[in-house]
């Protein structure tokens, strides 16, 4: 009875990408783009997009031509040769090891960098390692349960992270000074690229998909379920950034560690049943931080017990056991300078991952003719 | 460690077969099963055996008129004496034994002594003829029963009054009388070894999805219990996950719920001597809907539902809130509200945290007491507890009035869910929360909702996952969800419990 919920619709596919991706990113999003853009910074998630557009396209298309199959097991067959599957588990275990390292250390930063706004905006006496261990205790809890739990979770979690904000952005708009966004294009190309580029890192998070996207309900909902996850994350990044300009202007943005949570503070709700909102933006935001940190966290560990061939029992041993590790890499930046150059590393190693992998990938099967061959026997079978 | 992991797997399987081969009739083995024999008297002394020191079984021996000896067995008070006389009436005048004797109601014969006891103790007189190795079995069942009266514990405004009773024939019969449906199925089952409870399971054949049905069965009677009490013990031995907090068994006490459940396409499950039907699969809407929703026009309902989900929350949130805003988040509460918040906490010599689980332990046991007490003492308690005691708390500085204020609108909002049993997991789930609220403030809160969400979207009921159809999405359920749509939008069923004759209503023509 239970095998007809083991896969993933298009909404959850969908959610899945979005709520990964909206993440911490938007904590900075409107200073780290306007930086380099000025008044033109909005631009920066429309570009920094198309990015994201055309990797999570091929991270699609390669799991179209494996049906059914993560990353971790249709590696071996992209890298290993019919008879010696023994040689294509020694080629691709580089390439795993690289995107499953990838979303351990973007686990680990997530959470510090949450730690870190939430110690120094909120909760002032808690120490920061509380903070931490509470959200990887999360991450672990849902790492305990079985793959269609993290879909629907998503699924619950979606509006609860689009509707603060969403009224964040919409109620900040009573104190937009739209002045600010002008003169509309002036920002060059080269500059444009830049500003892409600070955008990618807050786009990243959808890479978990080349191991959910096996589970897809229907092998052609892929592709679909990846633009409207990206376009969503798109849409929230352009309104709040157009929404730190209109209100501060960019200048002040850039004297500002969080000017999303500035932006918070700026707003009022109507009848003044609430004075001010940033502890529970905060409070909200949690599940913001959850999704982004639990999806990699269980996309890792789910790798793992794929890697090594094992039940559920083992995934959750070993999610108890990576949790160690994960604390240290966490509190490895010793100042919120270093977090944030550990982060920017991050961002390169993203892109790098993100274009490289599902390209290399999808280059092997062209010139080896793998995937047509998977499919016609899909198709028999 | 694989061999390690296989030989665990395998002593588990070895483990869970023994149970399951371990289906013996425990208290029925003292008894022989031997079968009767010609001579009455002996027969007399087997069941006298078999049935030990029993001063209210009724042993009534007579002649015939061909001038057999004959006896009647059965157990004072489980029988209708009426039929008894009857029975024998036309014995006398006519011996002659046909099945088809017309004052009995149902006449069986049997040969197994064990069968005899067992049908005695169900309130069956059973006659008996020397010279006849056989017993004829006679339902008299009839023992002095509560009438149907108007469910205590799911009063609606408007809808039928009648509930259930505790007897099964009579539950049964209410929920025939709703539902004239030849398709509908009624299954008997008798469970616990020496409680000997009948159980009916009822489902409609053709919208039920068989499967659900099956497995429904199959967990029922892989039940190894020796007493089935209430259906409550049902309830929690064949429900998916047994460390929940979440019922994933719906019950009540309304024949109308269940008919409604029934064309949803769930299983009822009707326990012998409880007036609390069974209702799987449970999903999360349980917990604030009403079969009243469907009576009332669709605005109110809707209202309603969404009064009843803003209690639910308020009877699970309300207390913690006000520990995270009063200590970790003052400046959220609307300044002047602060200075007065203050000024009632000044006397207060403790913590929010301790003052508010103090006040909600206290009404706990204020709840609890009322429930003890007899009827007309009751309110009056309520009266004592709420009014004096919380006043009193107030001027002597123990508690600050917001706390007051607060205890109460948490516990009338736990009063408003439908479903007691489900206003049962937000009333004990409050104290966890109030913790974690202590420890993080608001961020505690959250953790704690997250987790909650876990737990939920893994839970199951029956292969139906307790979040839809919020989560999987069913854009159709949804129709039924937090609104009620009007019911010429409902014209399919809900398809999350997998329905096999979707459509409800055919054409709809405007009047």
């Amino acid at each position: 009875m239970s095998s007809q919920q083991q896969t993933f619709s298009l909404w959850q596919q969908t959610s899945l990408i979005t709520s990964t991706l909206i993440g911490v990113g938007v904590l900075t999003l409107p200073r780290t783009t306007s930086a380099i853009l000025y008044e033109a910074g909005w631009m920066s998630p429309l570009f920094g997009s198309i990015v994201a557009f055309v990797s999570v396209w091929m991270i699609a298309k390669l799991s179209q031509h494996f049906p059914g199959m993560t990353f971790i097991e249709y590696s071996t067959i992209v890298w290993g040769a019919k008879k010696n599957s023994r040689m294509g588990k020694w080629l691709s275990l580089p390439w795993i090891i690289l995107y499953l390292g990838f979303m351990y250390l973007s686990t680990a930063i997530v959470s510090r960098i949450f730690g870190e706004v939430v110690v120094t905006s909120v909760l002032l006496d808690t120490p920061l390692e509380v903070i931490i261990i509470t959200m990887f205790l999360l991450a672990f809890i849902l790492s305990l349960h079985d793959l269609e739990v993290v879909a629907r979770i998503n699924e619950l979690l979606l509006p609860m992270i689009l509707f603060p904000l969403l009224f964040i952005a919409f109620a900040s708009f009573q104190k937009a000074e739209w002045n600010n966004l002008l003169p509309l294009f002036r920002a060059s190309g080269s500059s444009l690229i830049k500003g892409a580029y600070e955008a990618i890192y807050s786009f990243s998070g959808y890479e978990i998909m080349l191991i959910f996207f096996a589970y897809a309900h229907e092998n052609q909902s892929k592709v679909r379920a990846g633009f409207y996850g990206i376009a969503m994350g798109m849409f929230v990044y352009t309104l709040i950034v157009v929404a730190g300009i209109v209100v501060f202007g960019y200048e002040e943005l850039q004297r500002v560690a969080w000017p999303t949570l500035e932006l918070v503070k700026t707003t009022q709700v109507p009848g003044l049943i609430l004075e001010r909102l940033e502890s529970a933006f905060l409070a909200v935001w949690v599940t913001a931080v959850f999704t982004t940190v639990a999806n990699a966290y269980y996309a890792v560990v789910y790798g793992l017990r794929q890697l090594f061939n094992r039940g559920l029992g083992f995934q959750r041993l070993i999610s108890a056991i990576m949790f160690i590790p994960l604390y240290y890499i966490a509190l490895w930046p010793q100042n919120i300078v270093e977090m944030f150059r550990a982060s920017s590393y991050l961002g390169i190693y993203s892109l790098i991952l993100n274009l490289g992998i599902p390209a290399l990938y999808l280059t092997m099967l062209f010139f080896r003719g793998v995937g047509r061959k998977q499919k016609e026997r899909n198709a028999d079978g | 460690m694989s061999q390690f992991w296989k030989a665990w797997q395998k002593r588990k399987d070895t483990l869970q077969e023994k149970a399951l081969h371990h289906h013996t009739d425990r208290s029925m083995e003292n008894i022989s099963d031997i079968e009767l024999s010609l001579v009455i008297d002996e027969n007399i002394m087997m069941i006298e055996k078999g049935l030990g020191d029993c001063d209210d079984l009724v042993i009534r021996r007579f002649r015939d008129k061909r001038d057999t000896d004959c006896a009647i067995v059965f157990l004072d008070g489980m029988v209708d004496r009426n039929i008894i006389s009857e029975f024998i009436i036309t014995y006398m005048t006519n011996p002659q034994i046909p099945v088809d004797l017309p004052a009995s109601n149902e006449l069986e014969s049997t040969d197994g002594l064990r069968q005899v006891i067992r049908n005695v103790l169900s309130g069956t007189a059973v006659l008996m003829r020397n010279g006849e190795s056989k017993a004829y079995l006679n339902n008299t069942r009839g023992w002095d029963r509560r009438s149907v009266d108007e469910p205590q514990t799911e009063s609606v405004v408007r809808g039928p009054r009648d509930g259930f009773c505790e007897t099964l024939c009579v539950n049964s019969a209410l929920i025939r009388f709703r539902l004239k449906d030849p398709n509908l199925r009624v299954r008997h089952m008798v469970i616990g070894q020496r409680t000997q409870t009948d159980i009916y399971v009822m489902y409609i054949e053709g919208i039920a999805h068989p499967p659900m049905v099956q497995e429904v069965l199959a967990r029922m009677e892989k039940i190894n219990v020796d007493s089935i009490l209430e259906s409550g013990y049902i309830e929690q031995l064949i429900q998916d996950r047994r460390w929940s907090p979440f019922p994933q068994i719906q019950n009540t006490e309304r024949p109308d719920k269940v008919v409604a459940n029934l064309l949803e396409g769930k299983v009822g499950i009707l326990v012998d001597g409880t007036p609390f039907a069974l209702i799987a699969p449970a999903v999360f809407s349980q917990f604030y809907q009403s079969p009243e929703d469907y009576y009332e026009r669709f605005y109110i309902a809707t209202l309603l539902r969404f009064i009843r989900i803003i209690s639910i929350s308020i009877a699970l949130l309300l207390p913690s809130l006000y520990i995270a805003f009063s200590a970790f988040h003052p400046e959220m509460i609307p300044s002047r509200l602060v200075i007065a918040m203050a000024a009632g906490r000044s006397t207060v010599p403790f913590p929010s945290l301790v003052e508010a689980l103090f006040m909600e332990l206290a009404i706990e046991i204020l709840r609890e007491a009322s429930v003890r007490l007899p009827g007309p003492i009751g309110p009056t308690i309520g009266i004592v507890g709420a009014l004096v005691v919380g006043e009193a708390a107030v001027s002597a500085g123990l508690v600050s009035p917001v706390m007051v204020i607060i205890v109460a609108v948490t516990t009338i909002g736990s009063f408003a869910s439908p479903s007691y049993s489900a206003a049962i997991a937000i009333r004990m789930l409050r104290f966890p929360v109030m913790l974690l609220a202590g420890m993080f403030g608001l961020y505690g809160i959250m953790l704690f909702l997250i987790v909650i969400l876990i737990h939920l979207s893994s839970l199951k009921s029956f292969g139906v996952p307790y979040m839809s159809p919020l989560s999987p999405l069913n854009l159709r359920g949804m129709k039924d969800l937090f609104i009620r749509a009007p019911h010429h939008l409902l014209r399919t069923r809900p398809t999350m419990f997998h329905v096999h004759d979707e459509i409800r209503m055919r054409e709809d023509e405007k009047p």
